[in-house]
């Protein structure tokens, strides 16, 4: 669902206000400062979280754009995210494009990074470069890393690939594990703890820029079609709070603000844009015959 | 080579720094093992410390995946930890499963997953958890029985890399080895040079002490102020002995002399005596011819005993005169040299009885001071006379072998005494004998003795006494030449 402009109202009161509420309830909503009220952002392993500097500027950009205080959520899987997000613990959060195609009647798309100009990325299967395998059915019988199982690079490309040879994992695969990471992958791929792992595109290209010591120990023996780049999602029950609305316009206006393209030059964006579910069409595909072998 | 491997016979310069050195070496020794057998003590026990607070660490980084057996988060604690724990070098850290198969470890190349944990660690930890040290490899080796609520749910195995530890056990024992070595060398040359500038008197002391043409010379007062006081007060007195040894010197030349004039003395009245002999009958056969010239009997008889008579007294006088003023050719000595000494000691032989042995086998002319062999042998012969009982009997016998002149002479008296003895039997030149002590004349025949190059040995028979004198003579071209 694409976010609207336009406020809702349930009862004559903002759904954020009832969320607020019953996030007080459990005593987890953050207590509002100078009258406006903290803004929760999750972030997931989709990208580099582990880059102190990278969230301290997030956090900085956000709280100087929306005139308010942001929180940012890590959390270790996407489902945690999605999770606190139904729960409304969170106003918006950064989730894989599998789990917003999974879960897109309940979610607005706020916006998508640009990469190459472009919102779209491709799926890595990668196996050690002391490997011999050279395409994808030569990983069979390897212990393979994944990264989600709510990834699409991550999980469901490998998956759905399986499905076309209609296999499973267990049956394909000697073993696998997940590491809930795509950085995680590289490291089991390039260390040897693992002999294959599917991962994001544009994560091992970014790390061959940063950390080309481990991306030189791992091959890619596969890549996917282009694929929707993880979005950025509300509830579609909050899209058109204000809250809301002045995060998308700061992800949408990062380009244009000096602070804005220091985050984007760390993340190797080119900026936000704004998408709709036809981004995702192919990953809605994939998802179905993965489901329909299942 | 012999002496250099008697320590006894070692310099006193060399003998005490080598003994500091030795005791150096010792004490270093002992005080290096104690130190760094408590220093590898400490070491291990630290790293044993260390050790445990890292598998503390790990543990409970990997305790909550490995009961999920989730293998990404036991090899990310793995991963993270390696490089975290201050003097702690793991090689590799592994978690095994109770079924005895790796989960994750932190060189998943090494050790994959699902492998069998390698025989080594197996055998080294077969039933007990614990810390082993090998350093013959420069490893050490840990494990310890993860376990949750109380049930084994795998063990941690870790993998040290101890050569830091050992490469500093090494340096120390260099530093130690070194830093001992260099003191033992400094103190051992500081002995040294010390000793050797201390004992520096001595090797002066050493220089003087020795007889130089029969005197004794004294240290210059300028070594004086050089030495210690203790070497000074030494220096002082040696210097008073060798002016008193110095003295006597002198003193018993000019007795020796004295004692030659004795003896000439003695000898004069003797060639008196055995010329006044003669010359009665001589008188007796002139008053004879005067009377009874007429008789050709009585004169020839007369004339003859009157020939024998001067014979005799010429006999006397050439042995008198060869001995005391030389003769023709003093480098030549013929039998009748030896012979002629009859007439001198026929006084002294006659006066007391004594028999006398003459053996003169000298067949030849010998090239040799004949003047100084009839003064030795005479001298000889008349200390043998003097020490002889009366009717005793001596006996003289000379013979050329070996390119040698051999002179004996035996008596058998009371024995002559040692320290007399001691002038001839020395080797090297004796101090002249104090003046009111008997022996000049012996002393003065072992200087003759040594001038000429020989030697001579004192010999108790049982009853009296044999001297035997061994004189070189020169080569038959020598004879020529003195010819």
């Amino acid at each position: 669902m694409l976010c609207g402009h336009e406020q809702r109202h349930i009862f004559g009161f903002s759904r954020r206000t009832i969320l607020c509420s019953f996030a007080g309830l459990v005593g987890t909503w953050p207590v509002p400062t100078n009258g406006k009220a903290e803004l929760s952002l999750g972030l997931t392993p989709v990208f580099l979280d582990n880059d102190m500097k990278l969230l301290l500027l997030l956090q900085r950009y956000l709280s100087q754009q929306l005139d308010r205080p942001v929180r940012l959520v890590r959390q270790r899987t996407y489902r945690e995210t999605l999770v606190t997000l139904l729960a409304g613990q969170l106003d918006a959060t950064w989730i894989s494009d599998f789990l917003y195609v999974k879960h897109q009647d309940r979610l607005a798309l706020l916006a998508v990074p640009l990469y190459r100009h472009q919102p779209f990325s491709q799926a890595f299967v990668i196996v050690n470069k002391a490997s011999k395998a050279s395409t994808f059915d030569d990983i069979r019988g390897t212990l393979h890393a994944f990264s989600d199982p709510d990834s699409a690079s991550g999980y469901l490309i490998t998956r759905w690939l399986l499905a076309l040879r209609r296999e499973s994992p267990s049956e394909f695969f000697r073993s696998f594990f997940f590491t809930y990471g795509h950085r995680n992958v590289i490291r089991a791929v390039a260390n040897g703890l693992a002999e294959s792992g599917s991962v994001e595109g544009y994560v091992w290209e970014i790390m061959k820029e940063r950390e080309p010591e481990l991306i030189d120990k791992t091959r890619i023996v596969f890549r996917s079609e282009r694929l929707g780049l993880p979005p950025i999602v509300a509830l579609d029950t909050t899209c058109d709070l204000p809250a809301i609305q002045a995060l998308t316009a700061a992800l949408l206006d990062m380009i244009s603000d000096r602070l804005g393209r220091e985050i984007l030059s760390l993340l190797a964006f080119d900026g936000f844009t704004t998408a709709s579910a036809t981004l995702y069409e192919s990953t809605v595909k994939k998802w179905q015959m993965v489901k329909a072998q299942a | 080579m012999l002496r250099l491997l008697r320590i006894a016979a070692w310099p006193l310069v060399v003998k005490v720094p080598v003994l500091v050195a030795g005791l150096m070496i010792t004490v270093a020794t002992t005080i290096s093992y104690v130190v760094l057998w408590h220093f590898i003590q400490d070491q291990e026990s630290n790293l044993e410390l260390v050790a445990s607070a890292y598998l503390d660490g790990v543990s409970a980084a990997v305790l909550p995946a490995i009961t999920r057996e989730d293998v990404w988060e036991v090899y990310d604690a793995l991963d993270r930890t390696r490089s975290r724990y201050a003097g702690v070098e793991p090689r590799f850290t592994l978690v095994a499963l109770p079924n005895g198969r790796v989960l994750a470890a932190s060189d998943p190349l090494r050790f994959p997953f699902r492998s069998i944990v390698p025989d080594e660690l197996r055998r080294r930890f077969a039933t007990d958890d614990g810390f082993i040290i090998d350093t013959a490899i420069g490893r050490g080796w840990l494990a310890r029985t993860l376990r949750a609520g109380g049930v084994p749910v795998g063990r941690l195995f870790a993998g040290l890399d101890i050569t830091n530890l050992l490469r500093l056990r090494r340096e120390i024992l260099s530093t130690l080895i070194l830093v001992n070595a260099c003191l033992t060398l400094a103190f051992a040359l500081g002995g040294y040079f010390a000793l050797k500038r201390m004992l520096q008197p001595l090797s002066i002391l050493k220089d003087y002490v020795e007889l130089r043409d029969g005197r004794v010379e004294t240290i210059p007062e300028s070594y004086r102020s050089r030495v210690s006081s203790e070497f000074g007060q030494l220096f002082d007195r040696f210097n008073s002995m060798a002016r008193a040894l110095n003295e006597r010197q002198v003193l018993a030349t000019h007795l020796a002399e004295q004692e030659k004039y004795a003896m000439l003395g003695r000898l004069a009245s003797g060639m008196a005596h055995e010329i006044n002999n003669p010359l009665g009958g001589m008188l007796n056969a002139i008053d004879t011819i005067q009377a009874h010239g007429e008789d050709p009997a009585v004169r020839l008889t007369s004339l003859d005993f009157l020939r024998r008579g001067l014979g005799s007294i010429r006999n006397v006088a050439r042995a008198a005169l060869v001995t005391y003023k030389g003769g023709s050719d003093i480098n030549i000595l013929i039998q009748g040299d030896l012979d002629d000494l009859l007439f001198l000691v026929q006084h002294e032989t006659g006066a007391r009885r004594l028999r006398l042995d003459w053996q003169n086998y000298v067949s030849q002319p010998l090239a040799i001071n004949g003047s100084a062999v009839r003064q030795i042998a005479l001298n000889l012969l008349l200390n043998a006379c003097a020490a002889s009982p009366v009717e005793g009997l001596i006996t003289f016998i000379a013979s050329y072998s070996d390119e040698a002149l051999w002179i004996v002479v035996a008596d058998e008296g009371p024995g002559l005494p040692k320290n007399i003895a001691a002038f001839l039997d020395q080797a090297v030149s004796e101090a002249a004998p104090a003046p009111e002590s008997k022996g000049l004349g012996l002393w003065t025949t072992s200087q003759l003795i040594r001038r000429l190059g020989g030697g001579a040995e004192v010999d108790y028979l049982g009853i009296g006494t044999r001297v035997t004198v061994t004189l070189p003579v020169a080569s038959d071209d020598a004879l020529d030449v003195a010819a």
